[in-house]
């Protein structure tokens, strides 16, 4: 069974039918990608897999269990973690801290009268193992605003990964990050792919074929594709196009 | 006899001048039958009446005669909310529905259908470079392998539009001043005055194949 699977899902948002029979499944320790072009469904999707949207029909099983409907904080709690297209940081704070108020810990340290929670030894240890994860250690102190884009897309999967994920939803990474940000971003998935099991919606095919282990191409609110990178490199014209450069 | 998936008899819808002056300005007339699944490729020159068949054939236009039978099911006397499990209009991206109906809901059909069984896919966005073709394509494959009827509208500017239609197409319609001609294969359809004519310089060989 795979860790996370959702089963016949239905969306409609007024007449406009947006998902329709969807159907998709994560395996534990694989990375998992979702590609479409715009305005096919793929955000819609996201935002049902995580719990922001309910779907009208269809279940989403994380682990054997319905998630479909809880509220995005139930969701979370159950070890499921998503990154935003837009990011959401403290600019005002230093990264260390931004992580710091994401831990589980955090909320149990915050309950202590009077203590400072961001001079907590244990606390700020955990935070900087997070950041070392993400390649920021050494940027711990800096304010969140001082990052470069691509610095601060990372600390935002550091703030997702705080938490402890079993799953970690990405929602176009690479949006917004040039060439080089991009291929860091690229080692900064390598590695966390390690540890966690990673679901990512892209738009960057190229992206997408070089770390993706299976992907599902979205279209018109259904899955009109799916397969491991090599499997959909097969397909006569996607070896015309301008991806058949990467295999 | 077998309930054809598609059976499109005597339609016809006129569009007039307005509501006091009568005069017809644009008459598209269509009798079509599909018995079998397939998939289909439909063009002809913009404002030929491309569009306003597959908003007739999905129910969401209302004809002025003639009826449209989806697996027997006329559409026009369906539940409005319920057309779209029958035959479903694709346009570009998004699925169109925008239904209007006089009649109470109530009072009409069910569907009876969970996934369309008509597919109608109006002028795909085909481009070369992102691969996305081949997917719509194997797509199109997998609906005609579970038994249902696939149109594809391409408006063909590009070589390679004529060879997704040859590559993929079983039968064509051609649509020009709101006459629908069937033809049932490619060389049919490409031996119509009105499709050499259409396509012109596109169906000449380009030094590149020569």
């Amino acid at each position: 069974m795979a860790l996370f699977e959702a089963v016949h899902l239905h969306k409609r948002f007024g007449s406009r039918v947006v998902l329709e029979d969807v159907s998709l499944a994560f395996e534990a320790g694989k990375v998992s990608g979702i590609m479409g072009p715009n305005g096919a469904g793929k955000t819609t999707t996201f935002n049902i897999l995580t719990g922001r949207f309910a779907p009208d029909r269809g279940a989403i099983r994380f682990e054997g269990r319905d998630i479909a409907g809880r509220p995005p904080h139930a969701i979370a709690r159950m070890g499921i973690a998503r990154s935003f297209q837009l990011m959401t940081l403290f600019d005002e704070s230093v990264v260390v801290e931004n992580v710091m108020l994401a831990l589980p810990a955090f909320r149990a340290a915050q309950t202590r009268v009077a203590t400072d929670v961001f001079a907590d030894k244990a606390l700020m240890d955990e935070a900087r193992e997070v950041l070392a994860l993400v390649g920021l250690g050494h940027r711990a102190f800096q304010k969140a605003k001082d990052l470069s884009y691509g610095e601060r897309r990372a600390l935002e999967i550091g703030v997702a990964l705080a938490a402890d994920p079993k799953i970690l939803f990405l929602d176009e990474p690479t949006s917004g990050l040039g060439a080089e940000a991009t291929r860091s971003l690229a080692a900064l998935v390598r590695r966390l792919r390690e540890r966690f099991t990673i679901v990512m919606i892209e738009h960057d095919m190229r992206f997408l074929f070089e770390l993706a282990d299976e992907i599902s191409v979205i279209h018109w609110g259904q899955v009109i594709a799916h397969g491991t990178p090599s499997e959909l490199m097969a397909n006569k014209w996607v070896r015309r196009s301008a991806l058949a450069e990467v295999a | 006899m077998t309930t054809p998936i598609l059976e499109v008899d005597a339609l016809e819808k006129v569009y007039t001048k307005g509501l006091l002056d009568r005069t017809p300005t644009f008459r598209l007339a269509a009798s079509l039958r599909f018995d079998e699944p397939a998939i289909v490729g439909l063009m002809g020159p913009n404002g030929s009446g491309k569009t306003t068949l597959f908003e007739l054939v999905t129910g969401s236009n209302t004809p002025t005669s003639g009826t449209v039978r989806v697996m027997g099911k006329d559409i026009h006397a369906v539940r409005p909310k319920e057309r779209d499990r029958l035959a479903i209009h694709y346009h570009q991206s998004y699925q169109v529905r925008h239904f209007r109906s006089l009649k109470p809901s109530f009072l009409m059909d069910r569907a009876g259908a969970d996934y369309p069984i008509v597919h109608l896919f109006d002028e795909p966005q085909f481009n070369t470079q992102d691969g996305y073709i081949g997917f719509m394509l194997d797509f199109f494959r997998k609906l005609r392998a579970e038994g249902r009827l696939v149109f594809l509208c391409v408006h063909p500017n590009e070589r390679f539009h004529l060879e997704i239609l040859e590559e993929i197409c079983e039968r064509f319609v051609f649509v020009q001043k709101g006459a629908v001609t069937q033809a049932p294969d490619w060389a049919s359809l490409l031996a119509l005055p009105q499709t050499r004519a259409y396509l012109g310089s596109l169906l000449e060989p380009t030094e590149a194949a020569a």
